[in-house]
């Protein structure tokens, strides 16, 4: 490698970043060379995204240094990153589907003459030699919407090539595309490095890191963790990297139900396409049933399915061997299923209500009579189940908002164990819980199978996976790649399965 | 708790500012006569305001006057009675929008024993006793007035070939625009049919006389709304129509649907020697129209009576005396009278 | 003539649907109506078009950028009301109290864009406000009074040339192609309109590209309300006497025209000339249905179903077009 007798773009050096109370960056480093695609890598959560906003100016750091093109700087919104040839390209693409590819391109840098009057015969010009340029067929009059997501891409990173990037991340930049789309992306990458144009490169996706990447800095629990040259590596190396953390917690080492636990709910080739692929799995009785994966694994998507929440195109649930259709929340809610979505706030809990009007909410039915609702029932049944959930809250008439995130998540519970749930869909458990809730959160989970709930637990984290599952499903890309006894799991095995895409299969 | 101080400051603010504003009006030691009108901003409400203040004043009672503002807000309406009958007054006096809608009120009214009075179209179709009496115009006479006037103009058109009378209502659920139209439609049938001719009333189902052929045919249009489009609209077309010999517009609300039809007809439709016709109540551009000799004459009721009467009859029923529903009248105006002494005051622009 | 294809393919298929169906209505009306088909019939449709069409395009912009504007029909009254008021009782003269008409649909306009971009109240909301605020304003100023403008014989009878001559030639018909042209430069030839896309396309990302958003939004409703004052003229012009607290239910009669001619009301879809179109379509059939002897409750009823089928056509349209993307 050349690279390092040039000097560097860009250099991060112990970024910090702390967001109420919460430590999301502690020590984070990162530089890039031109004409460099650089890896960053690291579990969800590990701080990569963060990093990303400090760097494109959506967030401001607290503390550390950047340096680009050899000055210091600091950046006050995206809008002076673009101006500095900073651009991200997004997971999410950040179009206007409505206007056209050259009018997305230039928005706010129209061509204009008296101060408002538009010259779109310069923009299209402009767009098309741009086109031209990096060799792609795009009409720049076309309407941004009418585009394939692939071609929207390409827009995007012509865009950012407009503003003249020295430094282009892509976030995830192949999650939606095709195989020919992604050679075509590829292939602009490779033009972009020879223009000598830095770039950062976020992806989960093993084979690509290897294909394009010429150095990968990974990134755990918001600090750095090291750097190295993607060619002198393997991809084991990397993912030790990755989850190479002291865990504190001690992982379940053997499964703790019983032989002859009878199946309470069994699936069967379940198809919602393109987020979940005939997937099947059996959950038995008193059984923590951990599902894990990366992002967009369609975990999430699976569960909803089971649920009725979002309709499967294909596929049978069984409950006790009995075959029940589910249609809706309600059809699940009946089968004795119950749902804790992974966004509390906006589908788990009514945070304008009270600790008791939230906790008797799906079995209101059994609270009232003639339509009039029985409070005096209602609080002392939450207050019943706050003492046995440990739930912390003033009174039963507190209003959920002013509760802390695992106490929430508490009156969730209590809302389905009131049902009488029992089949309890927990999908991350702990997101967005401090540490000391998350330990009380695990052990209710293990009393409520020792009662003989049977749980699904959805986690992206693995320590929190190897410490209460019994047995372990492992998602990529919406088809399950394996299942995993609890003593056979390890995370380096989980994350090759998560990892697991279908071409290498 | 800083949103709750905030509103608690609204709330004072708004009480004391209604307070205050209520302490502004009228004579505290005098007796207080609810009126709640059809509307405010019409002229001709005005005018009945007019009537009312002077008989408050003559007679010693404080007067509050209140009107929804449209007359298509039946509900609004009903509210101001409501309030109106909540502050107690000596006695409340209705001009109803919807009988129907009014009736609980008016209903609470007596149990509370505040005495109502009926003024302008009143509260038509109300129990008997609930009310006092009634201060109007008799409509229907009135509306027979208005076309015992055009007949006396276009009875010699009518006795020959077919021919075709318009007329414009604003609306068919209102008594006193109904009872015009009514007055107005039975009275020309029977004129016309005096002379052997038959008479076939179409257009709105209400006014049918369940004939759909005859040699003089009268065409009733009710807007589909209350507004300066769809009034213009409802005129234009029967302006449109060959046949049309004659129109009427049975309130001031027709008379300038058919003025602003007339308008956008290229050398105009209406006048003395083309279609004759004829308008009810005045305003400015209904005056207007009469002082050039496009309208043959329009009937005026007497909106400073009524208001006057009305408190009158207020009076009476608080002091425990006897009554009876009073006829406010109503008048023929043309060209010619208009600036008389008798008219002149009767009419608003 | 590829491109014309491809256009009317991608943009233009409601526009060219509410087209045919204006001109399917009229030829309807002019062969089953009584006399339908007439010079002042047609001057009517456009008397009836004036200020519902400048309300319209004034909203156009609005609902454009995925916002509403519900204020415009009590602006246009008690912007009327201030101009009539200042002509009638305190001399002010004609022209000016004409200016002063669109300055206050303006003011208002700006007040709407101020709480909608800057205090970020919702739309619906902030302009729910001033609609009923609009609507207090015009009674207080006018005492409650109806404000009558000078007649065509007065002598500042004049100002009704600017919609209607004395010998029934149609000049407003020209005013509003007029202010429908400029209204289209605006759109598609300006920054403004640039914006207005943009922004209903994607509110988050036109931020992100460094538009201003708060200043384009506030335009878009000063726009609104300016137009807004503009239909107060025509309305005076038509009408001569203006009540206060009318105008009410003049601003969903606006929308409804917009949405016929293909506008969404979810943003970032729509064109004036699709508006324009949209509200000859509703005054065709508010004045056309008389003439077909319908009783009034059934003309109601009809002009509503129009429009339901107007917003369904749009939402199949819509689908449709998903349904190819992700087939392609």
């Amino acid at each position: 490698m050349t690279m390092e007798t040039k000097a560097p773009i860009l250099t991060m050096e112990h970024i910090t970043k702390e967001f109420t109370g919460v430590k999301a960056l502690k020590d984070a480093n990162l530089d890039l060379y031109p004409g460099e695609v650089h890896a960053l890598m690291g579990e969800n959560g590990a701080g990569k995204s963060t990093l990303m906003k400090i760097l494109t100016g959506i967030y401001k750091k607290n503390s550390g240094k950047i340096t680009y093109l050899g000055k210091e700087i600091e950046l006050k919104n995206p809008k002076e990153a673009q101006e500095a040839g900073i651009i991200i390209v997004h997971q999410e693409l950040n179009m206007m589907n409505h206007l056209s590819v050259a009018e997305n391109i230039f928005i706010g840098r129209e061509e204009k003459s008296f101060g408002f009057w538009l010259d779109d015969k310069t923009i299209n010009q402009k767009a098309a030699k741009l086109f031209e340029k990096l060799g792609i067929s795009i009409h720049p009059k076309e309407i941004i919407g009418n585009l394939t997501v692939g071609k929207q891409q390409m827009v995007e990173i012509a865009k950012a090539i407009s503003y003249n990037a020295r430094i282009i991340i892509f976030d995830e930049p192949t999650a939606a595309l095709t195989e020919a789309e992604i050679s075509e992306l590829f292939r602009m990458i490779e033009e972009l490095k020879e223009k000598g144009v830095g770039m950062i490169y976020i992806s989960h996706r093993m084979d690509e890191i290897e294909k394009i990447t010429d150095r990968v800095t990974v990134m755990r629990d918001g600090e750095y963790i090291g750097t190295v040259n993607t060619h002198d590596t393997t991809k084991e190396e990397i993912i030790n990297m990755m989850v190479g953390r002291v865990i504190y917690e001690t992982p379940k080492t053997e499964s703790a139900v019983k032989e002859d636990a009878p199946v309470v709910l069994k699936a069967e080739g379940i198809t919602m396409s393109p987020s979940v692929k005939n997937a099947s799995f059996s959950l038995r009785k008193g059984e923590i049933l951990g599902f894990a994966g990366l992002m967009g694994a369609g975990r999430t998507e699976l569960a909803r399915a089971i649920f009725g929440a979002d309709k499967m195109e294909k596929g049978t649930v069984f409950i006790h061997g009995k075959r029940v259709e589910i249609n809706s929340p309600m059809d699940a809610v009946k089968n004795g299923i119950g749902y804790l979505s992974e966004d509390r706030k906006r589908f788990g809990v009514a945070v304008d209500l009270s600790v008791s009007e939230n906790s008797v909410l799906t079995a209101l039915s059994q609270f009232s009579e003639f339509g009039f609702v029985n409070d005096s029932l209602a609080h002392r049944t939450s207050k019943e189940y706050c003492e046995k959930l440990k739930t912390k809250t003033p009174s039963v008439h507190q209003l959920v908002r002013n509760l802390s995130g695992g106490n929430q998540q508490k009156v969730v519970i209590a809302k389905w164990l009131i049902q009488n749930s029992d089949i309890l869909i927990f999908d991350e458990p702990t997101r967005g819980i401090d540490v000391g809730a998350k330990s009380e959160i695990y052990t209710l989970m293990n009393e409520l199978a020792q009662m003989g709930k049977s749980i699904i637990m959805i986690s992206s984290e693995l320590t929190e996976v190897l410490r209460l599952s019994d047995r372990i499903i492992v998602m990529c890309e919406g088809r399950i790649t394996g299942e995993l006894d609890i003593k056979d799991a390890t995370q380096e095995e989980i994350m090759r399965l998560a990892t697991l895409r279908e071409q290498t299969v | 708790m800083k949103n709750k101080k905030i509103l608690c400051c609204l709330m004072a603010l708004v009480t004391a500012f209604t307070v205050l504003s209520g302490c502004g009006m009228g004579n505290p030691s005098q007796k207080t006569v609810e009126m709640v009108a059809k509307g405010f901003q019409h002229d001709f409400w005005k005018a009945v305001k007019k009537g009312a203040d002077q008989a408050g004043k003559d007679l010693g009672v404080n007067i509050n006057f209140v009107g929804p503002e449209g007359e298509g807000a039946i509900a609004a309406q009903v509210e101001m009675i409501n309030n109106a009958i909540n502050k107690k007054p000596a006695a409340i006096c209705i001009a109803a929008l919807d009988t129907t809608a009014s009736l609980d009120a008016v209903n609470k009214a007596k149990a509370n024993n505040i005495p109502v009075i009926g003024f302008d179209s009143g509260v038509p179709g109300a129990p008997e006793g609930t009310i006092f009496a009634n201060a109007s115009t008799d409509n229907y006479k009135a509306g027979e007035l208005a076309a015992q006037k055009m007949y006396e103009t276009i009875s010699q058109k009518l006795t020959t070939g077919s021919s075709r009378i318009g007329v414009v209502s604003q609306e068919a659920n209102s008594q006193s625009i109904s009872m015009r139209t009514q007055g107005f439609l039975d009275k020309m049938e029977k004129l016309i049919e005096s002379t052997g001719r038959s008479v076939a009333i179409i257009g709105h189902t209400k006014f049918s006389n369940g004939k759909t052929q005859g040699d003089v045919i009268i065409d009733v249009a009710i807007p589909p709304e209350i507004n300066d489009t769809q009034g213009q609209t409802s005129a234009q077309t029967l302006l449109n129509k060959d046949d049309l010999i004659a129109i009427y517009g049975s309130n001031e609300f027709a008379a300038k649907a058919i003025i602003n039809a007339d308008a956008a007809i290229s050398g105009g439709r209406i006048g003395n020697d083309k279609v004759v016709a004829v308008g009810f109540d005045s305003g400015a551009l209904q005056i207007d129209a009469i002082r050039n000799r496009k309208f043959l004459g329009s009937v005026t009721q007497d909106p400073i009576s009524i208001g006057y009467r009305a408190v009158e009859l207020a009076v009476k029923a608080m002091n425990g005396e006897e009554a009876e529903d009073v006829d406010t009248g109503s008048q023929w105006y043309t060209a010619d009278n208009i600036d008389s002494d008798a008219i002149k005051p009767l009419l608003y622009q | 003539m590829n491109d014309i294809i491809e256009n009317i393919k991608t943009k233009g298929m409601q526009k060219f649907i509410a087209l045919g169906a204006l001109i399917v209505l009229y030829v309807a009306f002019s062969v089953f109506g009584n006399n339908f088909f007439t010079v002042d019939t047609l001057v009517s449709i456009f008397d009836a078009s004036y200020y519902i069409g400048f309300l319209a395009i004034g909203v156009t912009f609005v609902i454009i950028t995925g916002g509403i504007d519900l204020s415009i029909g009590t602006v246009m009254m008690c912007s009327a009301i201030v101009g009539g008021t200042l002509y009638n009782n305190m001399g002010v003269p004609l022209w000016l109290s004409l200016f002063v008409i669109i300055l206050v649909g303006g003011i208002f306009g700006l007040l709407n864009g101020i709480m909608v971009s800057r205090l970020k109240l919702p739309p619906f909301i902030a302009t729910l406000g001033t609609m009923m605020v609009a609507s207090g304003i015009g009674s207080i100023v006018s005492n409650v009074q109806s404000t009558t403008f000078p007649m065509r014989s007065a002598a500042d009878g004049w100002y009704k040339n600017i919609f209607r001559t004395a010998d029934n030639f149609p000049t407003g018909i020209f005013v509003l192609i007029l202010f429908t042209l400029l209204a289209v430069i605006l759109l598609n030839k300006t920054v403004i309109g640039r914006y207005t896309y943009a922004i209903g396309s994607n509110k988050e990302a036109a931020r992100l590209s460094g538009v201003n958003v708060q200043r384009w939004e506030t335009v878009v409703y000063v726009i609104s309300g300016l137009f807004a004052g503009l239909a107060g003229i025509a309305y005076a012009a038509t009408y001569t006497t203006i009540l206060p607290g009318a105008g009410q239910g003049f601003e969903l009669q606006a929308i409804a025209g917009v949405v016929v001619g293909g506008t969404s009301l979810s943003g970032g879809v729509g064109s004036i000339i699709g508006t324009f179109i949209g509200v000859f379509i509703m005054s065709i059939l508010k004045i056309g249905l008389p003439y077909v002897n319908l009783q009034p409750h059934y003309q109601t009823l009809i002009t509503g179903i129009v429009v339901i089928g107007a917003v369904l056509l749009d939402i199949y349209r819509t689908k449709k077009e998903k349904s190819i993307k992700s087939k392609s």
